[in-house]
C-alpha cells in the first residue's frame, strides 16, 4: 500500500488483484462443494416436473450435465458465466443469468447508498454529539437510543415499518406520502424514487447507526487522552474544534474499516432482508430466492459478485488509511 | 493510554481528589491497578445497577423452569392449542375464533397480566413469558459464547497481523476476506438439510442439527472480521506509535510489547464491542434458527421468539416486541457495565471528570 | 353404441356455443359495459417455466386456460360448473368409438393463434408429439395410453406417435388410438399439458419465451424475477363463452415480490387487484371483518395429510400408525390453519366432495361418520403394543408458516405419545423431492395433495399404487412407500371398471379409500379452502373448482 517505501504502486496493486482472485475462486469452489454435498440439492426432479417418470428425469438431467463428473460440471458452469456468459438458472430454465443481475444490482445500489449516508452522517452526528458532551444526560440518551437500534432485528424492524407506514397509519400525515412497495426506477421520476426509498433507507441504516455510532463516541473519547490532543489543549484551541480537527480523524480508523466491510458486504447483496420485506427485487433478494431453490448457477453468480465488493471494499479500506492517520502503514 | 500513567497523574493533581485511591497510592500504599480498578468500579453506581440488572436476567433466565411449573404452570414446549384457563373466573379458551365478520382467522389471547400467560400465548397456544425466560439461558449462551470466539479470535488475527504486518498480514488478512464473503446462509441450508438424517461425528463430538455448538463456531467466525479489521487497524497504528518503537528500540521482546502496550489498548476495544456483537449475535442466531440450524422447535431463544412473533405481528404484537424489550435491556446493562470497567481500567480516568 | 358415455364421469356433449339466447344479451351488455383496464395481480414468486406442456404448478395452470387451448377445455363456469370438459379447439365432445378405444375429433375452422397463424391439423398433432419430445412431466402417466407412446417414450427425440395420434387434414379431423379404454382420458386432453401449440414450437423447454396460443389473452414478456406481462391476444375471436370466453380487461399485469403481508396491505390500499398467495393467518381476521365483501372463500378438493413411512420405524407398525390417527387433534389443526370457516377435519384419502368420497372417519372417539375428538388413551395403548416408545422420530415440514405450526403440533402430539420427537423445516421449493426420495430416509412429513382433475384415482392410484414407488428417486409420488399386492390389484380392477360402470365403480374406490385408511398410511389431517383477497374494485369473482379464480371473466373497470 502506499507510502511503505521501496514498492512500486503498480506491483502493489497487480499484487492485490490477484489475492482477490484466489479469493473469488476459493469461495466459488467453496458454493460448488456445498451445493454438491447438500441431499436433495439435485434440481432434475424439481425441473422435470411433479411425478415424472424415471425416463423423464434422466433426460433433463443430460439435458443440464448433471450426469457429468463434478470438476467437469464446475468448469463448464465457470465458463458460460465468465467466457460465454450465457449461464443459465436451474430454477427457472432459459432465463439467463448475467441479465438478472444486471437488472438487479441498480436497485441494491440505490438502496445501499442511500442508506450509507443516511448512517455515515447520521453515526458522525451522533457520534461526535455523544463524545463531546459525554457522561451528560445527553451522551447516555444518545447511547441508549443507538443500542436499542443495534437491538432491532432487521427483519422485525422492516415489517413494523410497514405496518405502520403503509398500513395502520397510512392514511395519517404521517405517512400518506408513502406509495406502494417495489421499486420505482429512476427513470420513472425522481420523487416516485425517492418516496419509496426513504423507508427502506431508514429501516437498513438504523442498525448501522447505533453500531457506528457507538464505536466513534468510544475512540473519540480515547483519542482525546492522547498526547497531541492534549498540546493541542494546551494551545487553547476550543473543545469542538479540537475534536473535530485533530480526534476526529485518528478515530476514524474503526469506522471507515467496518463501512469497508459492511458496504461491501451490502452492495453484494446481504441486505437480503430489508430488500425481500419492502419489495425491492434487488441482488439481495434474487440471492434469497435462489438459496430457497437451491438454483447454483444463480447462487454461484451472486456469492462471486457479492464477494467481488467485498475484497475491492477491503482494499479500498487500506488505500484510505494512509490518508486518515500517518502512523498507519499496512501490508508490505 | 499506558506508559507513565502515574507521571500524568502528578501532572495534574486537582483532579485527583475525589480520588482517595490516587492519593493512597501516591502516598505508597501497595494497591496495583487492578485492585484500583476493581474499588473504583465498586463506587461506581451506574454499574452497580448495570451488574445488578444482568444478575437479575441471569438468575431469571436460569430460574425459567421454575416459573414455568410454579408461577404459569404451563408447559413451555408442548402445544397448547385446545387448552382453556381461567380469567376472572370464565374459562376461555386460549385459541379464539374471530367471531365477527366473515369469522375468518384464530388468534391466540393477549396477555393477561396474571401468573398464567402473562404475556399472552404464541401461535402453538404456549405461554410466551415463560418461553421467554427459557429463550434466555438458549440466547445468552450461544450469543455469549459467539461473542466470545468472535472477540479472542479477532484479537488474536488483529493483533498478529497488525504487528507482524508483510506477508503474515496478507495472508491473514484474505482469510478474513474469505470469511466475511462466506456464503453463511447457503451453508446453513446445507447443513440443515444434511443434518437431517445423519449429524456429524468430528471425535468425540457428535453435533446433530439442535446442537448449539453449530450456531455458536458459525457466528463466532463469520463475525471475526468484523472485529477483527478494526483491532488490527488500532494495532497497525500503536505500532508505529512512539512508546513502543522506543520499547522496541530498548529490545524489548515481542510478547512484552504486547502484553503491556499493545494488548491493554486492544482490549478497551473489545470490551466497546461487547454488548454490540452480543445484540449482533442474537439476531443473527434467530436467522440461522429459521434456517433449522440451532434452536430447534419446540425450545426457545429471544431470536426464534421474535421470528414467531412475526407471524403474529398485526394481531399479537406482544409476541415479537417482549424478547426484543429483553435483548435491549441486556444490551444497554452489558454497555454500561462495559463503560465502567472500562473507565476504571483506565488509569487517566481520573482526569476525566 | 354401447353406452361409454357414462363412463366419462363428468364430461358432458356440451358444445359450448349453445348459450340461452338471455344470457348472451347479459353478456354483451356487461362486456360493452366493463371491457377495458388492466389487473394487477401480485405474488410472491414465479412459477417456473412458462412451458404450458411441462409446467405443473396450479400458479400458471391459473393463467394457462386463458392463454392456451386444447382439443377439450374445462368450462369456465362457477364451482363445480369449472368441472366439466367441454369442447374447446374441437367442435363437440365426441363419443368413444371402437370399445372406448378411439376418439375422433373435428378442428374448428377459423382460430388462430396470436402470431397470426391459423390453427391446422398439423398442429395438434405436432403438439402431442411434443409432450414427448420435451419429456413433460405427464408423458409417462396421463399420456401412456396413446398407441406409440411406449416407443415415444423410450426414445423421445424421433417421436411421432403414429397409429396413435391419425390426422386427417381433408376432414378436419384428429384421430386418437388409445391401447386401452380409458375413462379419464377427456379429462387429460383439457390439462394445459395438452395445450394446442403451433407446430414450428421447438421440442425443448421454452423457459421464459412464450409460444403463441389461441386464447383470450396472450403473454408479452416474463421475467421470472419481475413480472409476467399478459395483453389481450389481437387475433382471439371468441368461438365458446364456455371454453374460452373474451376477456373483460385488456392487461394483466402479474408482478413478483411482494411477500404475502405487503399483498394484503396492497389490496386494501387499492394498489393491486388479488394475490396468488393464500393470505396470512394474521390478517384473517383483519380481512374477514374490514374488507368482508373482498374475501371469497371455496371450497378446495385438496387434503393436507401427513405420510408415514411404512418401510421405517417407528411407522413401519401399522399400530404406531394408527396411534397418531387417534391422537392427532384435527380441530387444533383447522386452527391452525385460519378456523373452521377455512378448513375441515378429515380422516381419509379422498376429500369431501369428490367423486368416490364417503364419509367414513376410523380414528376418533366414537368411529362412524365423521371427526369428533382424538382419543388419546387408544392411541397411548396402540403405542404400548407395538413397542415403539421412546423412538426418534423427525418430522420434516416446508418453512412456511402453516406448514411449520402443523409440524410443531405433531411434534407435541408425538411427545405426549412417548416418542422423541424433532420438527426439521425446508424450503418449500425443496421439500417436496425431498420428502419423495428414499434415500433421504423421512420418516413423517407434512405435504399437500390437490387434484389434477376430478377422479377418485387421481388421489388413490396416483399416490398410494405400487407404480408410484421409486426407492432412490426424487419422483416418487407414493411418499408412504405402502406397496399393498391386494389394494393395488383391486384398484386396477376399479379403474377398467370405471369404463363401464362409474357408478359401481365409485362405491367401489370408497371401500378402497377405507381399506386403505384401516392399515393408515397416512395421518389425513385438513382439508382446506381457498381463500381469495380482491380488491374493492374487481367485479365478477368467478371461482371454478378445477382452476380457482378466472381473469378472463373478472372486470377492474
Amino acid at each position: 500500500m502506499p507510502g511503505s517505501g521501496g514498492e512500486p504502486m503498480i506491483a502493489v496493486i497487480v499484487a492485490r488483484i490477484v489475492q482477490m482472485l484466489f479469493v473469488m475462486l476459493g469461495i466459488s469452489v467453496v458454493v460448488f462443494l456445498i451445493f454438491f454435498a447438500t441431499p436433495g440439492a439435485d434440481p432434475s426432479a424439481r425441473i422435470a416436473g411433479r411425478n415424472a417418470t424415471q425416463e423423464t428425469l434422466a433426460a433433463v438431467r443430460k439435458d443440464f450435465g448433471l450426469d457429468r463428473p463434478m470438476p467437469v460440471q464446475y468448469v463448464l458452469l465457470m465458463k458460460r458465466l465468465f467466457v460465454t456468459g450465457d449461464l443459465t438458472s436451474f430454477a427457472n430454465r432459459g432465463q439467463r443469468v448475467i441479465p438478472q443481475i444486471m437488472d438487479a444490482a441498480p436497485i441494491t445500489l440505490a438502496l445501499v447508498l442511500g442508506a450509507a449516508v443516511l448512517w455515515v452522517v447520521g453515526a458522525l452526528v451522533l457520534g461526535v454529539v455523544a463524545a463531546a458532551s459525554r457522561d451528560t444526560l445527553l451522551d447516555r440518551g444518545l447511547m441508549g437510543l443507538a443500542l436499542i437500534g443495534v437491538s432491532m432485528p432487521v427483519f422485525w424492524f422492516g415489517e413494523v415499518m410497514n405496518l405502520l407506514s403503509q398500513s395502520r397509519m397510512h392514511d395519517t400525515i404521517f405517512f400518506s406520502w408513502v406509495p406502494s412497495l417495489g421499486y420505482k426506477p429512476l427513470s420513472d421520476g425522481f420523487a416516485p424514487w425517492f418516496k419509496t426509498l426513504v423507508i427502506p433507507w431508514f429501516t437498513l441504516a438504523v442498525l448501522y447507526i447505533g453500531f457506528y455510532a457507538r464505536v466513534l463516541r468510544a475512540n473519540l473519547v480515547e483519542t482525546y487522552h492522547e498526547d497531541f490532543i492534549r498540546t493541542a489543549r494546551a494551545k487553547g484551541l476550543g473543545p469542538l474544534r479540537i475534536m473535530l480537527r485533530h480526534a476526529l480523524r485518528p478515530s476514524l480508523i474503526p469506522f471507515v474499516t467496518m463501512f469497508g466491510l459492511d458496504f461491501g458486504a451490502l452492495v453484494g447483496g446481504a441486505a437480503l432482508l430489508t430488500e425481500v420485506v419492502f419489495g425491492l427485487n434487488g441482488i439481495g433478494r434474487l440471492t434469497y430466492v435462489a438459496l430457497q431453490s437451491l438454483d447454483l448457477p444463480v447462487i454461484l453468480a451472486t456469492v462471486i459478485y457479492a464477494s467481488f465488493f467485498v475484497v475491492a471494499a477491503n482494499a479500498l479500506v487500506d488505500i484510505a488509511y494512509a490518508a486518515l492517520d500517518p502512523r498507519v502503514r499496512s501490508g508490505r | 493510554m499506558s506508559g507513565g500513567a502515574l507521571s500524568e497523574a502528578l501532572a495534574h493533581p486537582e483532579t485527583s481528589a475525589a480520588d482517595g485511591d490516587l492519593g493512597a497510592s501516591l502516598a505508597g500504599s501497595p494497591a496495583g491497578p487492578w485492585r484500583r480498578a476493581f474499588r473504583r468500579l465498586r463506587r461506581d453506581r451506574a454499574a452497580l445497577g448495570a451488574g445488578i440488572v444482568l444478575l437479575v436476567i441471569l438468575v431469571a433466565s436460569l430460574a425459567a423452569p421454575l416459573y414455568a411449573s410454579l408461577v404459569s404452570r404451563t408447559d413451555p414446549f408442548r402445544s397448547n392449542l385446545s387448552g382453556k384457563i381461567m380469567i376472572d373466573g370464565k374459562r376461555t379458551p386460549i385459541m379464539q375464533p374471530s367471531t365477527e365478520g366473515r369469522g375468518l382467522g384464530v388468534t391466540p389471547i393477549g396477555p393477561t397480566w396474571r401468573g398464567s400467560y402473562f404475556l399472552g400465548a404464541d401461535a402453538q397456544g404456549r405461554d410466551v413469558a415463560a418461553r421467554l425466560l427459557h429463550g434466555g439461558r438458549n440466547s445468552l449462551l450461544i450469543a455469549g459464547s459467539a461473542t466470545a470466539i468472535c472477540l479472542i479470535l479477532a484479537a488474536i488475527i488483529g493483533t498478529t497481523a497488525g504487528f507482524l504486518g508483510g506477508g503474515v498480514d496478507m495472508v491473514l488478512s484474505r482469510i478474513l476476506d474469505v470469511l466475511w464473503a462466506f456464503p453463511v446462509y447457503l451453508l446453513a441450508i446445507s447443513l440443515s438439510i444434511v443434518l437431517i438424517s445423519k449429524p456429524i461425528i468430528i471425535g468425540p463430538i457428535t453435533i446433530g442439527s439442535g446442537s448449539l455448538i453449530l450456531p455458536i463456531v458459525i457466528i463466532g467466525l463469520v463475525y471475526a472480521p468484523y472485529v477483527a479489521r478494526p483491532v488490527r487497524g488500532q494495532v497497525l497504528a500503536l505500532r508505529n506509535s512512539e512508546f513502543v518503537l522506543a520499547s522496541i528500540g530498548l529490545g524489548m521482546p515481542t510478547w512484552r510489547i504486547l502484553m503491556r502496550d499493545i494488548l491493554p489498548n486492544v482490549s478497551t476495544t473489545l470490551i466497546v464491542y461487547i454488548p454490540l456483537m452480543m445484540a449482533l449475535n442474537i439476531t443473527t442466531e434467530s436467522a440461522l434458527s429459521f434456517l433449522s440450524v440451532g434452536v430447534q422447535p419446540p425450545d426457545a431463544s429471544w431470536g426464534t421468539i421474535i421470528l414467531d412473533g412475526q407471524g403474529l405481528l398485526y394481531t399479537r404484537p406482544a409476541v415479537s416486541l417482549a424478547p426484543g424489550v429483553a435483548i435491549v435491556i441486556t444490551v444497554l446493562a452489558l454497555n454500561l457495565l462495559g463503560d465502567s470497567v472500562r473507565d476504571a481500567l483506565d488509569p487517566r480516568a481520573g482526569l476525566r471528570r | 353404441m354401447k353406452n361409454f358415455s357414462a363412463g366419462i364421469v363428468l364430461a358432458t356433449l356440451f358444445t359450448g356455443t349453445a348459450l340461452a339466447p338471455a344470457a348472451a344479451d347479459d353478456r354483451a351488455a356487461l362486456m360493452s359495459q366493463h371491457r377495458g383496464g388492466a389487473i394487477r395481480a401480485v405474488a410472491k414468486a414465479a412459477g417456473g417455466t412458462m412451458d404450458p406442456q411441462i409446467n405443473y404448478t396450479l400458479q400458471y395452470w391459473q393463467l394457462y386456460q386463458a392463454i392456451y387451448d386444447g382439443l377439450l377445455a374445462f368450462k369456465k363456469g362457477q364451482g363445480t360448473e369449472g368441472f366439466k370438459v367441454v369442447a374447446d379447439l374441437a367442435e363437440e365432445v365426441p363419443a368413444p368409438q371402437d370399445d372406448g378405444k378411439t376418439y375422433v375429433f373435428k378442428l374448428r375452422k377459423g382460430i388462430k393463434f396470436s402470431n397470426g397463424d391459423p390453427v391446422t391439423v398439423k398442429d395438434v398433432v405436432a403438439s402431442f408429439q411434443r409432450i414427448f419430445k420435451i419429456s413433460g412431466p405427464t408423458a409417462g402417466t396421463f399420456y401412456n395410453g396413446i398407441v406409440g407412446a411406449d416407443a415415444c417414450i423410450k426414445t423421445p427425440a424421433s417421436c411421432t406417435l403414429d397409429g396413435g395420434v391419425v390426422g386427417d387434414e381433408a376432414a378436419s379431423t384428429i384421430t386418437f388410438h388409445l391401447t386401452q379404454a380409458d375413462p379419464e382420458f377427456m379429462d387429460k386432453l383439457a390439462v394445459p399439458h395438452a395445450s394446442i401449440l403451433p407446430a414450428a414450437t421447438p421440442p425443448k423447454d421454452m423457459g421464459t419465451d412464450s409460444i403463441p396460443g389461441t386464447g383470450a389473452y396472450m403473454i408479452k414478456s416474463y421475467n421470472p424475477n419481475e413480472r409476467i406481462d399478459i395483453m389481450r391476444n389481437p387475433h382471439f375471436k371468441e368461438w365458446s363463452a364456455d371454453a374460452q370466453p373474451d376477456a373483460f380487461a385488456d392487461e394483466i399485469s402479474y408482478e413478483f415480490g411482494l411477500t404475502e403481508e405487503a399483498a394484503i396491505t396492497a389490496i386494501q390500499n387499492g394498489q393491486a387487484d388479488w394475490m396468488f398467495d393464500p393470505p396470512p393467518a394474521d390478517r384473517l381476521g383483519e380481512i374477514g371483518t374490514k374488507n368482508a365483501d373482498q374475501v371469497h372463500v371455496n371450497p378446495l378438493t385438496a387434503v393436507w395429510y401427513a405420510p408415514l413411512n411404512v418401510n421405517l420405524p417407528p411407522f413401519n407398525d401399522v399400530r404406531a400408525r394408527q396411534a397418531l390417527n387417534y391422537a392427532i387433534d384435527r380441530d387444533a389443526l383447522v386452527g391452525i390453519f385460519g378456523g373452521a370457516q377455512l378448513a375441515a377435519p378429515v380422516c381419509q384419502i379422498l376429500p369431501p366432495g369428490f367423486p368416490g368420497h364417503v364419509d367414513s372417519c376410523i380414528y376418533t372417539v366414537d368411529p362412524g361418520a365423521t371427526w369428533s375428538a382424538p382419543d388419546l388413551d387408544k392411541a397411548k395403548k396402540l403405542v404400548a403394543e407395538s413397542g415403539t416408545k421412546g423412538q426418534e422420530v423427525t418430522i420434516v415440514t416446508e418453512d412456511a408458516e402453516v406448514s411449520k405450526n402443523v409440524g410443531t403440533y405433531i411434534q407435541s402430539v408425538l411427545n405426549d405419545l412417548g416418542y422423541k420427537a424433532s420438527v426439521k423445516p425446508i424450503s418449500s421449493n425443496i421439500q417436496f423431492t425431498y420428502i419423495q426420495n428414499t434415500n433421504n430416509k423421512v420418516q413423517i412429513s407434512i405435504s399437500q395433495w390437490y387434484q389434477d382433475y376430478p377422479e377418485a384415482s387421481d388421489f388413490l392410484n396416483v399416490l398410494l399404487s405400487c407404480d408410484s414407488f421409486h426407492p432412490g428417486s426424487d419422483a416418487s409420488i407414493n411418499i408412504s412407500g405402502m406397496c399393498d399386492k391386494d389394494l393395488d390389484a383391486r384398484m386396477k380392477t376399479v379403474l377398467r371398471q370405471a369404463v363401464t360402470d362409474p357408478g359401481g365403480a365409485n362405491a367401489e374406490w370408497a371401500k378402497i379409500d377405507q381399506a386403505y385408511m384401516e392399515k393408515a398410511p397416512w395421518a389425513p389431517l385438513f382439508t382446506p379452502k381457498h381463500v381469495d383477497f380482491v380488491s374493492k374494485r374487481l367485479g365478477n369473482f368467478t371461482f371454478s373448482n378445477q382452476f380457482y379464480w378466472l381473469p378472463a371473466l373478472s372486470w377492474v373497470k
